[in-house]
């Protein structure tokens, strides 16, 4: 055996698996057909957000939350994380009918961290604002991280540990045989006792080597920057109902996201840029921060990540086999989630449980739908 | 507007492709930054704000009849155009006048020139520190030029400056050449090929002897160069026959140029690694064309082949065009092309004598020193690369993304090159295994107002018509 758990795909997800493994001392080898954080999690925007999450998704964001704060301290590498509150902003009066419902939930549910802005308060935390914007939503605990730089700690702490890390190799053959779980990549045959499933966009395919069906599909979530501006936001932005997303870095350069989405090869590694979308995106953050306009675009770019049909991960053991688990198709916004993914799943390899409930992340949620 | 075929770049290979595709009948339209069309080569030759642009020499204002014929010509030329995006789908946007309009063509061809190799020596990034380029097109565009300057490097673009600033009475306080003398004896071997292209040879030769009846001081085969000065340069040091060093407030450095190639790359062509010339450059067949067949390479952009060889290159490239646009046949491009094919075979041998002689020195290409600046946008020092390499970034991708070099607004222009050949010596492997940054658009800093106003409702591109 060449370990105890092979983990397919070296994103946030493998990268802390493996690091929450090798920290009890099971070892754990990476593989990657790339190179590691090279797609969603060296790429992404980077926003550590807990605001405005699906209640299914709420316990474990919180936790990964508590992580994220003393995590440069744990890992013992630089991830880049700034606590910098999160804004959404409400354009209208709908927005606020939104979020009032929303919060009166989150109260019944014990969920206290998200709080109502009106406008004036809203003008405080964004003096920026564009005038018409009526209110807002906040959380304190979010900010950011540097995507790749958070991924690579993930990766380096996990190699202190003695996890090893293999680039540039697909696996490409996964079979389970006895007790030994025997994967092929185009140069070298691994096995090991157990094997996770952490190949982002592409864990539909690892997934049926495994033996469970499941239907992600894919796309490529498109970003812009800015080069540097006057600081003028201090707090990261999104807004409750439109494709506004932005967060201003410590150098001045502003990030600009919103959720448009461009067009994958996923063979091919490559993605195509829709522009009238992302334009449309620039027009919204001008709209809501007339500043902008004084901005110039230095890059464009997209990353691929994989989605499930309701935009909530897979997470939890196989259902076709024995040890192996899933975590994939985190439906952009898996980053915030890395931390405690991986605390997930080194639980479930060792003890077969974990404190949360992972009935909304089955893997065969969708097949007991089938008609 | 849907063309036949889209021209960036309007320099000597840009304006000769032009030229014969408007010919031959077919719907061109050419885009240049530059308000009149010239390129590098013929930049403002044909409105020249000098009083005697003679003394520029025959070269350029040769270039005068080449731009009236281009201007004369039936294509469409969209002067001052930046040309921010290029689609594999033939899909072009480009900035006009602050807003982003955009053109569809079958073919397309770039001719995006030359740039020059980057010179990190420490203090290369000091104020008051410049390329030798950069003295041409201040002189070129704006007859600005810097008093009592150094010029420091090695080839025949530095030497030409030079000659151009001295016959204009400009002083120089120096030229330090760095051609080593170990290049002249690698380059002799193919001197006697290059003979037969005396007349270039003897351009060369002529404007040496310039600079050397001039009186101004010229230190030969000079190292161990670095820029004086704390906070802005003063000076020059380095070594020949012993410690020199040289007083001055300006400092341009040259050591050859390489092919453009952020339009290439961010069209995702396929590249290769120069050998002889230690650069990157796209890979075409002999007519220019691409990875992606409708898409073309020539000049300088291509691969250095100096202004006429862009000449002859910019012509072979329309010639194929016209084949594949079915108005050639096979055979008559094929004849066609013969002049302009045999032109390019008789400049080979002088190209390889001058890449040769003027082959640039690793300890002038990479830099040494840990705390030299190889990413100027976001001021990454050599030390910080390694350490990033260290950290197990192995890719210039990764390297990117860990320490930010590459990721400013001259989208790795500079640092690219350096950052690819630094990780082959590190991974002790060859350029094309390491490769290099992937590229994306806005090929420049492209306004955020400007762009919130596009709007992609051009798909068969009727909407957005120009007109030269
Ligand atoms: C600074 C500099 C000065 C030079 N001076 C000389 C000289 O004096 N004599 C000499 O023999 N050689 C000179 N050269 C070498 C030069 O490369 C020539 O060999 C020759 O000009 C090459 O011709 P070309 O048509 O390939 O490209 P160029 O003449 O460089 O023409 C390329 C054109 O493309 C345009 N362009 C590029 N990207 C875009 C874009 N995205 N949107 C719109 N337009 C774009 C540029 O504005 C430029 O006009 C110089 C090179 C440089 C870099
Ligand atoms: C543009 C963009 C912006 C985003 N913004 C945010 C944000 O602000 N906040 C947030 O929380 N989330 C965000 N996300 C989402 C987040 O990036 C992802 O959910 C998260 O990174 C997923 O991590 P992962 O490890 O599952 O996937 P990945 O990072 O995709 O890693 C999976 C890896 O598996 C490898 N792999 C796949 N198949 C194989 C195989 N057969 N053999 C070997 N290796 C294989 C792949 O090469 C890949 O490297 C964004 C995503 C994108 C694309």
């Amino acid at each position: 055996m060449n370990a105890d758990v092979m983990i397919i795909g070296g994103g946030i997800q493998g990268c802390s698996t493996a690091y929450h493994l090798a920290l009890q001392g099971v070892s754990a080898i990476v593989i990657e057909k790339d190179y590691i954080a090279r797609h969603a999690s060296g790429v992404n925007a980077g926003g550590v957000r807990l605001l405005g999450r699906d209640m299914a998704e709420i316990p474990m964001s919180k936790a990964s939350m508590e992580m994220w704060k003393t995590l440069d301290e744990t890992l013992k590498f630089e991830t880049g994380f700034r606590r910098r509150t999160l804004v959404n902003v409400a354009a209208d009066g709908a927005d606020i009918a939104m979020l009032q419902s929303r919060q009166t939930v989150m109260q019944k549910a014990g969920y206290f961290h998200e709080h109502l802005l009106d406008q004036s308060q809203l003008r405080e935390v964004l003096p920026h604002v564009h005038s018409s914007c009526v209110g807002g939503v906040t959380s304190e605990l979010d900010g950011y991280a540097l995507p790749y730089q958070a991924t690579m700690a993930f990766r380096q702490a996990a190699m202190q540990y003695g996890a090893r890390f293999v680039e540039g190799e697909v696996l490409s053959s996964l079979r389970h045989v006895g007790p030994v779980w025997i994967g092929r990549t185009q140069t070298t045959t691994y096995e090991a006792g157990a094997v996770i499933n952490c190949a982002g966009a592409w864990g539909d395919k690892v997934a049926m080597r495994i033996g469970d069906y499941v239907p992600l599909s894919f796309a490529a979530p498109m970003l812009m920057i800015t080069a540097r501006l006057p600081h003028f936001a201090k707090p990261v932005v999104g807004a409750v109902s439109r494709q506004l997303s932005f967060k201003q870095f410590e150098n001045g350069t502003v990030l600009i996201g919103g959720g448009a989405k461009g067009y994958v090869d996923r063979d091919q590694n490559t993605t195509r840029l829709d522009y009238s979308k992302l334009a449309s995106a620039a027009k919204t953050a001008i709209e809501f921060f007339p500043i902008m306009a004084s901005a110039s675009i230095n890059r464009m770019w997209a990353g691929i990540e994989g989605y499930m049909p309701d935009n909530l991960p897979v997470i939890g053991p196989a259902v076709n086999a024995q040890n192996a688990f899933h975590a994939f198709g985190f439906s952009a916004h898996g980053f915030q989630l890395g931390p405690i993914v991986g605390k997930v799943l080194a639980d479930l390899v060792l003890s077969g449980k974990t404190d949360f409930d992972l009935k909304a992340f089955r893997i065969d949620r969708y097949e007991r739908k089938v008609l | 507007m849907i063309y036949d075929c889209a021209i960036v770049g309007g320099g000597p290979a840009g304006m000769n492709a032009a030229i014969l595709l408007a010919e031959a009948g077919v719907r061109v339209v050419i885009m240049d930054r530059a308000a009149r069309a010239g390129g590098q080569v013929y930049r403002s030759a044909a409105d020249s704000v000098l009083p005697r642009p003679e003394a520029l020499g025959l070269d350029y204002t040769e270039g005068v009849a080449l731009i009236t014929a281009f201007e004369s010509c039936a294509a469409t030329h969209i002067a001052a155009a930046d040309v921010w995006h290029i689609g594999e789908d033939g899909m072009i946007f480009y900035s006009l006048n602050g807003t982003t309009r955009q053109l569809q063509a079958r073919e397309i061809l770039l001719c995006p020139g030359a740039i020059e190799r980057p010179m990190p020596i420490p203090g290369w990034t000091l104020p008051g520190v410049m390329t030798a380029g950069a003295a041409q097109v201040m002189l070129k565009s704006d007859a600005v030029v810097a008093e009592k300057a150094i010029f420091a490097g090695s080839g025949p673009l530095l030497y030409l400056i030079v000659a151009q600033y001295l016959r204009l009475g400009v002083k120089v306080a120096g030229v330090i050449d760095t051609t080593p003398k170990a290049n002249y004896l690698a380059a002799l071997p193919g001197g006697a090929a290059a003979l037969r292209s005396w007349p270039m040879l003897r351009k060369g030769l002529n404007l040496m002897r310039e600079i050397s009846n001039s009186g101004v001081p010229v230190f030969k085969a000079a190292t161990n160069l670095s820029i004086l000065g704390k906070t802005a340069a003063t000076g020059l040091a380095f070594e020949c026959n012993g410690a020199q060093e040289i007083q001055a407030e300006t400092v341009f450095l040259h050591h050859g140029v390489i092919p453009h190639s952020n339009m290439s790359r961010s069209l995702g062509l396929e590249h290769l690694w120069n050998e002889a010339q230690q650069c990157w450059q796209v890979k075409t067949d002999s007519w220019g064309q691409s990875s992606i067949p409708h898409i073309a390479v020539a000049g300088d952009g291509a691969g250095i082949i100096g202004a006429d060889g862009a000449q002859c290159a910019g012509r072979l490239a329309a010639f194929n065009i016209l084949y594949r646009l079915n108005v050639f046949s096979l055979s008559e491009r094929d004849q066609r092309a013969r002049e302009d094919q045999s032109k390019l075979i008789g400049m080979t041998p002088f190209r390889a004598f001058i890449d040769r002689l003027y082959q640039p020195v690793e300890e002038l290409r990479l830099p040494k020193d840990p705390e030299t600046l190889v990413c100027r946008c976001e001021e990454q020092r050599l030390k910080d690369l390694r350490a990033g390499y260290e950290a197990g970034a192995r890719d210039p991708n990764a390297l990117k993304s860990l320490t930010r070099c590459g990721m400013g607004p001259c989208q790795g222009r500079q640092c690219g090159p350096i950052v690819s050949s630094l990780l082959a010596r590190w991974r002790q492997e060859p350029e094309e295994a390491v490769g290099y940054y992937r590229l994306r658009s806005p090929q420049r800093l492209l306004s955020l107002a400007e762009f919130s106003r596009f709007q992609n409702n051009d798909e068969t591109g009727t909407g957005a018509e120009v007109s030269g």
